[in-house]
């Protein structure tokens, strides 16, 4: 049995001494060995130390040869070289790291994201308070625009009163003035007006804030005459209305005027006077 | 040459790149391009498709490197069949057929060494010469498998002898060799 064995482990070494003398191990590092001797040399390199160390010298000897006959390649080929592998290392880092890389857009998009929406925000904020700014001058603008209006109004109230006032004032101030109460007649018991007449002037103003006298309708006017010489003289037309009330109203002129009356006429006024519509009258003492 | 180069040891190197790190690139360029180039180019011989096929070699490398084991043997004898095997392509294709048509391939090695500047590194002086002590039979087989990418059958076939002879002249040659580099 033992020698059996021994003859066995020699056979072996035997084998694995053929095997390594076949030169197959040289021409398997040489790269020309068929699929199946390829096979054949990595089961033996793994079952036997002894071909793994062989197999390593060959490697080794035959490295060293190529060593020893080396070609430096030019020296821009370096740089090309490692270009287009590092190109590719950046290629398989882009894809082994696929997840990341998405994410990182992601990551980067937010951000981009989150800018402009608060910039949208802001511009919206900043549009709507621009609008209200805007309004609320608009606002201030139409206000004062009416107050100026309103005073405009008043200004012109005002200095049309002030206008009156000074005329009428004018009037009763003038010395040559002579203020005449006209009476009502039986048709208007309860009125009555005030005529104011310069004879040196020779003018007539009627004093409308002192007419009592009822509204005449859009068909009849007051008209004013004078008695001169015993002849009734036209001195023209005039209106109560409550609109307009607040004026010294200058009529035709007169010479020497006896008598002062008012009568109801057709609107234009009448030749001569309707005397049953006689409304006023008032007797000039000289 | 000005470069500082990297040099890793062959266990460090093929860790980086299986880490698919950077530095492992410009260290397996700056250990092994001269080597490599130097099979390219004796195979190969016209300069600007060498350089493409340096760089088909590192591309290549480097894309099926997960394809490497180190139990089935040395990293260099690996790269080494690539760049071999990728420049004997290289000259069948019928391209370059064409156009290198005029192209005398005989006397490679001897046309490379007198073209060009090979590596004389000082630690591989001795080296040199002793190579030199090759008997020129073991020499011109050697440089036929591994500088023109002969099979040993078509050696055979171009030197005229036996199958059998090439075979033992090849190990003796690498016996030689083994004795002058180990």
């Amino acid at each position: 049995m033992n020698s059996g064995k021994i003859l066995i482990e020699v056979q072996k070494v035997e084998d694995v001494k053929a095997f390594i003398e076949s030169g197959i191990l040289e021409l398997y590092v040489l790269g020309d060995v068929s699929p199946a001797e390829k096979q054949q040399v990595e089961a033996m390199v793994q079952k036997h130390p002894a071909v793994k160390a062989e197999l390593s010298e060959v490697e080794k000897a035959l490295e060293s040869y190529a060593f020893a006959n080396a070609v430096e390649p030019l020296e821009n080929q370096r740089n090309k070289i490692l270009n287009s592998l590092v190109t590719n290392l950046a290629d398989d880092a882009t894809f082994t790291k696929k997840g990341t890389a998405a994410d990182n857009v992601v990551v980067m998009k937010a951000p981009a994201n989150n800018f402009y929406k608060y910039a949208f925000a802001a511009s919206i904020a900043l549009l709507i308070g621009s609008l209200v700014a805007l309004f609320n001058v608009y606002d201030k603008l139409q206000k004062s625009n009416l107050q100026l209006v309103a005073m405009a109004t008043q200004n012109q109230r005002i200095s049309k009163t002030v206008g009156y006032m000074n005329e009428a004032l004018g009037v009763f101030r003038d010395t040559t003035f002579k203020v005449l109460k006209l009476k009502g007649t039986k048709n208007l018991p309860s009125g009555g007006m005030t005529v104011a007449w310069s004879p040196v002037k020779k003018k007539v103003m009627i004093d409308m804030t002192a007419l009592n006298m009822p509204e005449n309708d859009q068909a009849h006017q007051y008209q004013l005459w004078a008695i001169v010489a015993g002849k009734p003289v036209d001195l023209g037309v005039f209106d109560k209305s409550t609109a307009d009330s607040s004026n010294m109203k200058q009529m035709k002129s007169v010479a020497a005027p006896t008598v002062f009356a008012v009568t109801l006429e057709p609107r234009g006024g009448s030749v001569n006077p309707t005397m049953d519509k006689m409304m006023a009258a008032g007797t000039v003492n000289l | 040459m000005s470069k500082k180069k990297i040099s890793l040891s062959e266990e460090e190197l093929v860790l980086a790149l299986r880490h698919r790190e950077k530095i492992a690139v410009e260290a397996l360029y700056d250990m092994y391009s001269a080597s490599l180039y130097g099979v390219i180019c004796r195979i190969v011989v016209d300069e600007a498709t060498s350089e493409d096929v340096l760089q088909e070699t590192f591309v290549k490398i480097w894309h099926s490197f997960s394809s490497y084991s180190a139990d089935k043997g040395r990293l260099f004898t690996w790269m080494v069949n690539i760049a071999r095997n990728l420049s004997i392509d290289k000259l069948r294709s019928k391209d370059f057929k064409n156009h290198n048509k005029n192209q005398e391939l005989e006397n490679n090695v001897t046309f490379i060494d007198e073209q060009r500047n090979t590596v004389y590194k000082p630690e591989l002086m001795g080296i040199k010469e002793l190579v030199q002590k090759l008997k020129p039979e073991q020499k011109s087989i050697l440089d036929l498998v591994y500088f023109k990418g002969y099979t040993h059958v078509e050696a055979a076939d171009e030197l005229g002898i036996p199958l059998g002879t090439i075979k033992t002249r090849l190990r003796m040659a690498i016996i030689e060799l083994r004795k002058n580099f180990n």
